[in-house]
């Protein structure tokens, strides 16, 4: 694997990259140590993001419509591990992750691009004609993400912030499947975005001050909850069933898990000294 | 009632320009505004004034029952339903202590804690740093599917409660309809109202997830010059609660509101059936129908509220002799007044409390004005009080302006009885000793 290769040049980078007089003005250096972490941690999805988009849009430029859509959810699942920190590349963000609700023509609006346009095309259309441009497009992106960073200052704030802030956009964007319309694919999703927030979150714990067990044994049980529910939906090839079969008792459970998440992971950056 | 003395008498908290110009304010104020000098008009960014006197209003929230069912309905209305994901009887005992405490602080009131700034504030700061009761009642209910999905509260659900049917003329949206848990927000203003709805879903995000909710006003009506109240009026433009059972008549709330049969469970007993019902007005329509036919429908003057039988100098209090009209021709046998309280032998035991709002949510798909009532009941018994009256309002004429869309049945736990109590006690003490 590139991990190593991954661990020290992005360490060494990572480290230059870095406001390190923003950080010395912090009350913590300790964390130096968890923030080079995760970004290597975002650094090896952006890597598997390069590498699984390769495939999805060898499989659209071959015309391989029901091969593309097996490929589309896996696919997915490293951006949404980094999700927590997408307001660093809030414009990649945008091509390559946007709704056609965001835009006021919907799907039809040619601004509508990435991930989401070409699950239309792929479920909606049922074609894969309409979507090759915006598969060039999507690759482009993910690559330019990828170039960027080694090079991307990680303010500690945004990732500290950041696993709450997911938290917020699952609990009222996400929940109710209205991110992967189209194919049904959320879980996948959740799964991935739940586990981007809870790297973040393992990674600060030790840092947490020790009178601080009731805190942290309530995030676990709450992320151990998550796992629980969706781990039902897991599906023998390792991936997720359709949205449309999460019952509403389960959806109602991890809704109120990620809303006590959000609740919770959004005193972290004040236990942390930040802020 | 109450509510003649909205006029502005200044806030404790600071008092606005505005009363402070009028002079409305101490006399040490108005030396102050003499001092400023430039006594200019009220202006834009003034807030309306309060009343202190209102703000300061508390409804005491401990006792035999649950307060915002035979306590005066103020202005302001809100309904919330709600899934619990408590599920074991401590998890559900957490839930109820936790909701009870918020219930104490929100009704009474008080200074809100302060916090470390870098942490989000404990709460959301509506109301300022000291929340006024402002005559809040919070008031929590059970609905079916919470016993239903707990297997140790197996025989202990309220005889009666059910999950709400569809009765002929609905038309439900499963996205407005049922719910484990409901709370019934009432004060003299929407703020507060919403103010306590959001303490509650933040200190029990754990527990609580949000199904729907709806919002509702009454407005406050002068009183008439004798001094005799008079019964606001709903958006079809009558006055809405002239025949409702006297709620300072404690005998006849024990009879028909609190929950008292034998076949009840004993937890149970203090208690009370709820039915929310959520129906839409076609208003449009409605204004564009005759006024002999709105009266006829109703049963009632549309002016004075009063019932047809009644002469020129009839009241809203006065009440109709249908045996001396048995074949309608005063009131007619299919109006919603005589169809839902045929006042015959027997059908006093399906009287029922009535305590609506209205609601207006703006537009519907076909451009038309979304308004309506956000219908709430109380009874001792549900079958008897509200699905009776339903069922015998089932093709009444009104139904033409009327499409019910929401709502559901929910039981009201018994009252919080001393500071040591909570909600929800006797159900789990039924639990711990079965
Ligand atoms: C939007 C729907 C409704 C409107 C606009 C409405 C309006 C009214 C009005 C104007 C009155 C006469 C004044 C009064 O006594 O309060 C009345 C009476 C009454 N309504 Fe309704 N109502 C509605 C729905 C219901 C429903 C769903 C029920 C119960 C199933 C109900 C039960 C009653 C009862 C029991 C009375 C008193 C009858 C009497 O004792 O003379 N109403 N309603």
């Amino acid at each position: 694997m590139t991990g190593n290769f991954l661990k020290t040049t992005v360490l060494a980078a990572g480290l230059a990259g870095w406001g390190l007089s923003a950080l010395a003005a912090s009350p913590s250096l300790e964390l130096v140590a968890p923030l080079a972490d995760y970004k290597i941690y975002v650094a090896e999805n952006t890597a598997q993001l390069v590498a699984d988009t390769t495939g999805l849009v060898d499989a659209i430029k071959a015309g391989d419509v029901e091969g593309a859509k097996a490929l589309f959810a896996a696919t997915r699942t490293s951006y949404e591990k980094i999700e927590p920190i997408a307001e660093l590349f809030a414009d990649l963000d945008v091509s390559i992750d946007a709704r056609a609700d965001d835009y006021e023509k919907g799907e039809a609006d040619p601004a509508f691009t990435g991930f989401h346009r070409i699950e239309y095309g792929l479920w909606v259309e049922g074609s894969t004609d309409g979507i090759q441009d915006y598969a060039d497009g999507l690759l482009a992106d993910v690559t330019d993400l990828d170039s960027r960073i080694a090079a991307l200052t990680f303010p500690p704030d945004a990732v500290v912030g950041g696993a709450a802030a997911l938290m917020e956009e699952v609990a009222a964007t996400k929940i109710s499947g209205e991110e992967d319309r189209y194919s049904r694919t959320d879980l996948w999703d959740f799964d991935a975005n739940f586990a981007g927030a809870k790297e973040i979150y393992e990674l600060l714990k030790p840092l947490l001050a020790e009178g601080d067990s009731a805190f942290t044994a309530k995030v676990d049980g709450n992320f151990g909850t998550v796992e629980e529910v969706l781990a039902k939906y897991r599906t023998e090839d390792g991936g997720f069933a359709s949205y449309e079969e999460l019952s509403g008792s389960d959806r109602a459970l991890l809704s109120a898990k990620v809303n006590t998440l959000a609740e919770d992971l959004s005193t972290l950056e004040a236990k942390l000294g930040l802020g | 009632m109450s509510k003649a003395d909205h006029g502005g008498r200044g806030c404790p908290f600071g008092p606005s320009r505005r009363s402070v110009l009028l002079g409305l304010g101490a006399g040490g104020i108005g030396a102050m505004a003499a001092q400023a000098g430039t006594a200019a008009a009220p202006q834009v960014n003034d807030a309306p004034d309060a009343s202190a006197e209102a703000a300061a209003r508390r409804v005491p929230y401990l006792g035999r029952h649950q307060a915002g069912i035979v306590t005066p309905r103020p202005e302001a209305g809100l309904v919330a339903a709600f899934d619990v994901v408590a599920f074991s009887p401590d998890e559900v005992e957490r839930m109820l202590k936790t909701l009870t405490e918020r219930i104490a602080f929100l009704t009474q009131g008080g200074e809100v804690p302060g916090r470390d700034p870098r942490l989000p504030p404990a709460d959301s700061g509506m109301l300022g740093p000291v929340v006024s009761p402002d005559s809040l009642t919070v008031t929590v209910g059970l609905g079916r599917s919470f016993f239903d999905g707990r297997d140790w509260l197996s025989g202990l659900a309220p005889v009666h409660l059910a999950r709400m049917a569809e009765f002929p003329n609905d038309a439900l949206d499963p996205a407005m309809c049922h719910g484990d848990l409901s709370i019934q927000f009432c004060a003299g203003l929407p703020d507060t109202n919403i103010h306590a709805l959001r303490d509650i879903v933040k200190s029990l995000s754990e527990f609580l997830v949000l199904r729907w909710t709806m919002e509702g006003s009454v407005p406050p009506v002068v009183p008439a010059p004798s001094g005799e109240t008079q019964s606001a009026r709903n958006f079809l433009g009558f006055r809405d609660g002239s025949a409702n059972p006297d709620s300072n008549d404690a005998a006849a709330m024990d009879r028909l509101v609190w929950t008292h049969a034998a076949g009840e469970p004993g937890w149970a007993q203090g208690g009370s059936y709820q039915a929310v019902r959520l129906i839409r007005n076609f208003v449009e329509r409605w204004d564009r129908s005759a006024l002999a036919e709105q009266e006829a429908i109703f049963g009632r003057r549309k002016v004075s509220g009063a019932p047809l039988d009644g002469g020129e100098a009839a009241t809203e209090r006065d009440v109709p002799d249908y045996a001396a009209d048995p074949d309608g021709l005063a009131t007619p046998l299919d109006s919603h007044i005589r169809r839902a309280n045929p006042r015959s032998k027997g059908s006093e035991a399906n009287l029922i409390l009535r305590r609506p709002f209205n609601y207006s949510r703006g537009v519907s798909a076909n451009g038309q004005l979304d308004q309506g009532l956000l219908f709430i009941c109380y009874q001792a018994d549900l079958e008897a009080g509200f699905i009776t009256v339903q069922t015998r309002l089932n093709g009444e004429p009104l139904e033409e302006y009327l499409k019910p869309f929401g709502g559901g049945y929910f039981f009201v736990l018994p009252g919080i009885r001393d500071a040591g109590d909570h909600l929800g006690a006797t159900l789990l003490d039924a639990v711990r000793h079965a």
